[in-house]
């Protein structure tokens, strides 16, 4: 934990800028995460959410602005579940520990630790072509935290799940926080995701942060963008198509 | 965006236009597929080699393309036998056909016939392959957990590439020399004894040696440029397709071209 600030800072974002082609996404983004902290990020489709959590990872260059990263521990559940197809659930999952230089026994326990945690242990030889969409999006979910990362982005993890697995997926997010004391950010569309797991919201739109705070005061605030969002209203600020 | 430039040419213009975004495209292709290879040869230098993987690769491109080697090789052999022992009866110079009909398997057809095959067999799968991991997020996956696209997937392949395309090519030789020996019967009359004893007085140890190096070449030319579409098409399902198709085009392009040079470049008077 010695490359951790004194503020316990693991990530800071200063001034993002990202453009495709002549659009401009993200106009100078800013914010910053603590070590077991979990911020979520709300927006209406195409704002730029994937966009920053791909800048994050290195996956896409920005056009102007700073990331600073406090560990090299960094996991993405991807939005689709970006499992390698030709490999089966558990060699995904020691393909995501091969830079760890595990022995072939420590690895095939933490391997199995972690299928049992997501309730796929009996899938361990399966193709992800042989899986449901949820049951896909927990391997994914697996592969993510099997290196106990320290930062970890979540793109959308509980859309398109029945209730009860959102609710499932919730719960390992907030244990996750919990127990690693990782960094988190939760993209979500699902009010009970970002009610349930989130420190502070962030709400995206047209390329900037139009409120941010506690999930509690999001219900409650006057602010006129925080407030359709919430109350999935669509009379406000907000323009859709 | 594109249509509307493209209306404001004039019937001179757009040609130009187009042949000027059509060198573009060659060169940006080119630049990618030098990086490519440079980083492939690298990581194989460094000892990054996945055997496993190498081995599965191997059984993908080599032993699945035997069939379809064996099939070409033979009616390839056929027709050129046929064309040859013809003319060679002609000029009374039966003893010949055997020396001139394994001259052109073993310098040309084998390893031209085992490079189109494995062209439009492995290129276009591996372009389909790499292509489908990019739009679904596999290779951004492997990003993330910090494992270079290139050492993983390009590295196999191209080790596989390399190992099995001799032994097609030199393969396909035989079955064409096969092809040979019965059409030289056949055909001209002519003693399969006959014939390999016209064979061995004409083959030289430089023919293997231009035949080993064109097959080198082709595996080069078709896993690097197919690599090379796959890792750098982005977009939706209907791109697959249109990158197999540009797989095999320039991988077929690109093996015809290097055959001609090689050629040029090593030919000997006998
Ligand atoms: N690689 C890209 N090239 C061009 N445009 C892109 C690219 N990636 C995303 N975009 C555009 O940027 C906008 C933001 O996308 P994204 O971050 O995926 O939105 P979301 O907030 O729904 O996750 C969208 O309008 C999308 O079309
Ligand atoms: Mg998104």
């Amino acid at each position: 934990m010695n490359e951790v600030n004194k503020n316990n800072l693991m990530l800071e974002v200063k001034n993002l800028k990202k453009s495709f082609g002549n659009r401009e996404i993200l106009k100078g983004i800013s914010f910053s995460i603590k070590a077991g902290e979990t911020v979520g990020i709300i927006g209406p489709s195409g704002c730029g959410k994937s966009t920053i959590l791909k800048l994050l990872c290195n996956l896409i260059e920005p056009d102007g602005g700073e990331i600073i990263k406090y560990s090299n521990d960094i996991s993405l559940v991807f939005q689709g579940s970006a499992l390698l197809n030709s490999l089966t659930v558990k060699e995904n999952l020691s393909l995501a520990l091969r830079n760890k230089h595990l022995s072939k026994r420590e690895e095939a326990e933490i391997i199995a630790e972690k299928l049992k945690l997501v309730g796929l242990s009996n899938f361990a030889n399966s193709y992800p072509a042989q899986l449901s969409g949820g049951q896909q999006k927990r391997t994914s979910f697996a592969r993510a935290i099997v290196i106990d990362p320290k930062i970890i982005f979540y793109d959308e993890p509980t859309t398109g799940l029945d209730p009860i697995l959102s609710t499932i997926i919730e719960d390992y997010i907030i244990t996750l926080s919990d127990q690693l004391r990782a960094a988190a950010i939760v993209v979500t569309h699902q009010l009970s995701t970002w009610t349930r797991t989130t420190d502070r919201l962030i709400l995206l739109h047209a390329g900037e942060i139009k409120w941010q705070g506690k999930p509690q005061e999001a219900l409650e605030t006057a602010d006129p963008y925080m407030r359709q969002f919430a109350l999935s209203s669509r009379d406000g600020p907000i323009l859709v198509g | 965006m594109t249509s509307i430039k493209t209306k404001s040419l004039n019937i001179i213009g757009y040609p130009i236009h187009s042949l000027e975004n059509n060198l573009m495209g060659m060169f940006k292709h080119i630049g990618q597929v030098l990086i490519i290879y440079y980083y492939t040869l690298k990581f194989i230098f460094q000892g990054k080699i996945d055997y496993k993987e190498t081995f599965k690769q191997s059984y993908m491109i080599g032993v699945k393309s035997f069939f379809v080697v064996s099939i070409t090789a033979l009616f390839t052999g056929f027709a050129m036998s046929l064309q040859i022992s013809r003319e060679l009866v002609l000029f009374g110079a039966d003893t010949a056909i055997g020396g001139v009909v394994s001259l052109a398997l073993i310098r040309e057809i084998g390893p031209i016939t085992a490079g189109v095959m494995v062209a439009g067999r492995v290129g276009s799968s591996i372009a389909a392959e790499l292509t489908t991991m990019m739009i679904t997020e596999q290779i951004d996956a492997l990003k993330v957990m910090k494992i270079n696209p290139i050492e993983y997937l390009v590295v196999p392949r191209y080790m596989a590439g390399i190992l099995m395309m001799p032994i097609l090519s030199i393969y396909a030789m035989a079955v064409g020399l096969i092809a040979g020996i019965i059409v030289a019967q056949v055909a001209a009359n002519v003693q399969p004894a006959t014939f390999l004893d016209s064979v061995q007085q004409t083959i030289l140890d430089r023919d293997f040696e231009v035949h080993f190096l064109k097959s080198f070449i082709n595996a080069t030319i078709i896993i690097i440029f197919s690599c090379n579409i796959g890792l750098h098409t982005r977009g939706g399902a209907e791109d697959v397709g249109i990158a197999t198709t540009r797989a095999v085009v320039w991988s077929m392009t690109g093996i015809f071209i290097a055959n001609y040079i090689v050629t040029a470049l090593t030919f000997i008077p006998r």
